[in-house]
């Protein structure tokens, strides 16, 4: 007997000498400025970090599941990725902010280290130094194009306000939409910086309503879309302007802060809802969420999920890559992540497809639309920008 | 002549010149060569990470004392210096990614820029005092932020990236970054210490702590205060262009989001917690603000490890805002004088020993 338990516990110990351990990091704004989108995020990527050496995804292979706050802060950005990359050899990057990302751009294409940012700004994907970065989802300039279109088919002519974050994540979309615009027929008659301090918006819609603007698109935080939209129910203007919004506008977050103020806000995404259960991806956050004891609120949010799509991508990667857990080995995961196998792990409305060229993850969204309960339903299907071809074409 | 050059032990100057050396004792001259000696092969000693905090501090550092220069030494209050740190952040940008002029001559046009931009901004100060001239200079924090965020020439607020440098045939790359920039920050840090330090020692730097101390008794004494305000705000953002240029290059591009209001409070808190009007100071404040917020990273991460708060609480989020606007408020209350006369205190104490008094 004492024989046998000592041999089992050799082959034990020989077979965790064995497991190879790859470092899983992610770095973003756990406190301070959009943290509360970034905590969520960071719960699904460490949630599913875990989850996946639960499930042994990785034969081998043990991930060691970092998550570090860099408090929207450029230069701690950079300090964690010198040392996710530098110290702890990660092979993949998970970062999050916009401005940080693009201050990086060059020293990922350095390192040929790919990296999946919470940030869909196009211009992170957009030459130079574009080699290595992948958007897991659909961009924002993405998301406003379908808005416009959608737009354009119910009321061609109309008269469009965009208002957007005074930063490059909010301004970035803007040159975009106003192509689009053009083409579609519609006027954006004024362009709005609206930041987190937007205590009254009341003077900025009285605007909107003396210039005739019917539909208020917003490439923002849920925070200060908020406040737009409390104002406009204030002043009674809900019901005469549409208001919309990218991905970081709607969801949870927007209807817990606005409350019926949100009800018909109209917002494009690629994520899958919380509520929809039946969707296989939907059900994992779920039960993901329950096994680490995450606060209902952290599962219920779209940023939970897409915390866990990032995590989720980097491990089928690892995956693909078989042997090779290296930077190199990952791109070639990536890329190979197509046609016939493409990845579908459930919480997109598309599959995730990237090739050389394509470096944007699941590129359907869906135009999804508040209820009286403050629940997103889908009032389109899966599908694709048109328009977003013509006005930015991606190499 | 003192009894020992190596000691002091009382006050032999009988001439101004005398009066006016930078170090009273031998002693002190070589122990700062030994500092500097100990600071070369410091990131040789370092581990990567913490040798990025340090060039940070010692970016900051330029930053603080042009801070000094127009808040501490000459009494105005500055609340935009992260602005004139973008100033030269951008304008080291233009110059090298637009005329293409090789870094070190990027860099001091990026602080000539911010000069500029500072003698303009400085100009309120020739009618605006205290609170007046605060809110004078947060305008122009707010200015320089919508300008940026609408200059289609500054990308908008979003990133210029710039070349990577090459020095005597190295390279800065990935895994030299920290090291490569240690040493060029080091020379430009010593460089601007010992400009402002001479500057101190002129009728000009003197004219400066004057127009603080007393306005009209300075202009009694016929020192045109105006002129020596806008001095003040000329050299107090051209270290702040400075040091825009260096964090633009070891950041590797430029971004808004480092230059905003934020960060113009941070270096306000390192001046007040090094110690306003203080050499030491300078350096003294971004120390202990970086270490403070490294500190308070690790203890919150350890805290949050610990299992003892519930989900969804985040010490961090309480901990390292709780912890910087405490010291603050702790320094002003018990030490106005800063880390700087904590410093003086143990020079005096060692100068002294083994006698009390």
């Amino acid at each position: 007997m004492k024989k046998a338990l000592a041999l089992s516990a050799l082959v034990s110990l020989s077979l965790a000498a064995a497991q190879k351990t790859v470092t899983l990091a992610w770095s973003g704004a756990i406190t301070g400025p959009t943290s509360d989108a970034g905590a969520s995020y960071a719960a699904g990527v460490e949630d599913y970090c875990k989850y996946a050496n639960a499930q042994n995804m990785l034969p081998g292979v043990r991930l060691n599941c970092v998550v570090r706050d860099d408090q929207y802060n450029n230069a701690n950005t950079q300090r964690n990725f010198e040392d996710f990359v530098g110290n702890l050899n990660t092979p993949i990057f998970l970062s999050y902010s916009t401005g940080s990302n693009l201050q990086l751009k060059g020293v990922i294409e350095e390192t040929k280290v790919p990296t999946l940012p919470a940030s869909y700004h196009i211009g992170l994907i957009d030459a130079p130094n574009n080699s290595y970065m992948f958007l897991p989802v659909s961009s924002y300039s993405e998301n406003i194009v379908a808005l416009l279109e959608y737009v354009a088919k119910k009321d061609r002519g109309a008269k469009v306000a965009l208002v957007v974050n005074p930063s490059p994540f909010g301004r970035d979309p803007v040159v975009d939409a106003r192509k689009a615009a053009d083409r579609l027929g519609l006027k954006i008659v004024d362009v709005q910086e609206v930041g987190g301090n937007n205590l009254d918006n009341a003077a900025m819609l009285r605007r909107f309503e003396s210039q005739g603007v019917k539909y208020v698109i917003n490439q923002n935080t849920a925070g200060p879309v908020a406040n737009i939209l409390k104002d406009a129910k204030r002043l009674g203007l809900l019901g005469k302007m549409q208001f919309m919004g990218a991905h970081y506008t709607g969801g949870e977050d927007l209807t817990k802060l606005a409350g019926d103020a949100a009800e018909n806000f109209i917002w494009a995404t690629s994520y899958y809802m919380y509520d929809e259960g039946d969707r296989p991806g939907i059900q994992l956050v779920k039960k993901i969420g329950a096994q680490y004891g995450r606060k209902a609120d952290t599962i219920r949010s779209v940023h939970y999920t897409s915390g866990m799509l990032a995590a989720a991508i980097a491990v089928e990667a690892m995956k693909r890559a078989k042997t090779d857990i290296s930077a190199a080995g990952l791109y070639k995961g990536l890329t190979s992540m197509n046609g016939s196998r493409a990845f579908n792990p459930g919480f997109t409305v598309g599959p995730v497809t990237f090739s050389t060229k394509d470096h944007v993850g699941a590129e359907s969204l869906r135009l999804l639309q508040a209820d009286k309960t403050g629940n997103f339903k889908a009032i389109t299907g899966g599908q694709r920008s048109q328009m977003f071809q013509l006005v930015h074409p991606l190499r | 002549m003192p009894a020992s050059r190596f000691t002091q032990t009382g006050n032999y100057r009988t001439r101004y010149a005398q009066d006016q050396t930078i170090f009273a004792t031998s002693a002190e001259q070589l122990s700062l060569i030994v500092l500097v000696l100990v600071l070369l092969a410091l990131p040789l000693l370092l581990p990567k990470t913490l040798l990025r905090d340090v060039n940070l501090i010692m970016i900051y550092a330029v930053a603080v004392i042009g801070l000094n220069v127009t808040t501490g030494y000459t009494g105005l209050i500055n609340i935009g210096q992260a602005a004139f740190m973008g100033v030269g952040a951008y304008a080291t940008a233009l110059a090298a990614t637009r005329l293409n002029l090789p870094f070190f001559v990027a860099i001091p046009l990026g602080g000539v820029a911010a000069a500029l931009i500072g003698t303009f901004v400085g100009l309120p100060s020739l009618r605006l005092k205290y609170l007046y001239l605060a809110v004078a200079t947060l305008a122009f924090q707010i200015i320089f932020e919508w300008t940026v965020g609408h200059l289609p020439l500054l990308q908008q607020g979003g990133a210029i990236s710039l070349p990577a440098v090459q020095v005597f045939g190295i390279r800065d790359t990935f895994l030299n970054h920290n090291r490569f920039w240690y040493y060029l920050i080091l020379p430009v840090l010593v460089l601007m210490a010992l400009l402002w330090r001479n500057v101190l020692r002129t009728k000009y730097g003197r004219a400066l702590i004057a127009v603080r101390d007393n306005d009209r008794a300075a202009a009694a004494m016929g020192i045109h205060p105006g002129v020596a305000k806008l001095t003040a705000f000329l050299l107090g953002s051209f270290y702040a262009g400075v040091a825009g240029g260096l964090f633009a290059y070891f950041q590797k591009a430029v971004v808004i989001e480092d230059y905003g209001l934020h960060i113009s409070v941070q270096l306000l808190a390192m001046a007040i917690v090094g110690g306003l009007g203080s050499l030491p100071g300078a350096f003294l404040g971004p120390l202990f603000i970086v270490a403070l917020d490294r500190g308070m990273e690790v203890l919150s991460q350890w805290l949050g490890g610990q299992n003892l708060f519930p989900e969804g609480v985040d010490v961090a989020t309480a901990l390292r805002p709780l912890a910087f606007g405490l010291t603050i408020v702790l320094f002003l209350m018990f030490e106005p004088r800063g880390l700087a006369n904590w410093w003086r205190l143990s020079r005096m104490y060692f100068k002294k020993w083994p006698y009390k008094f």
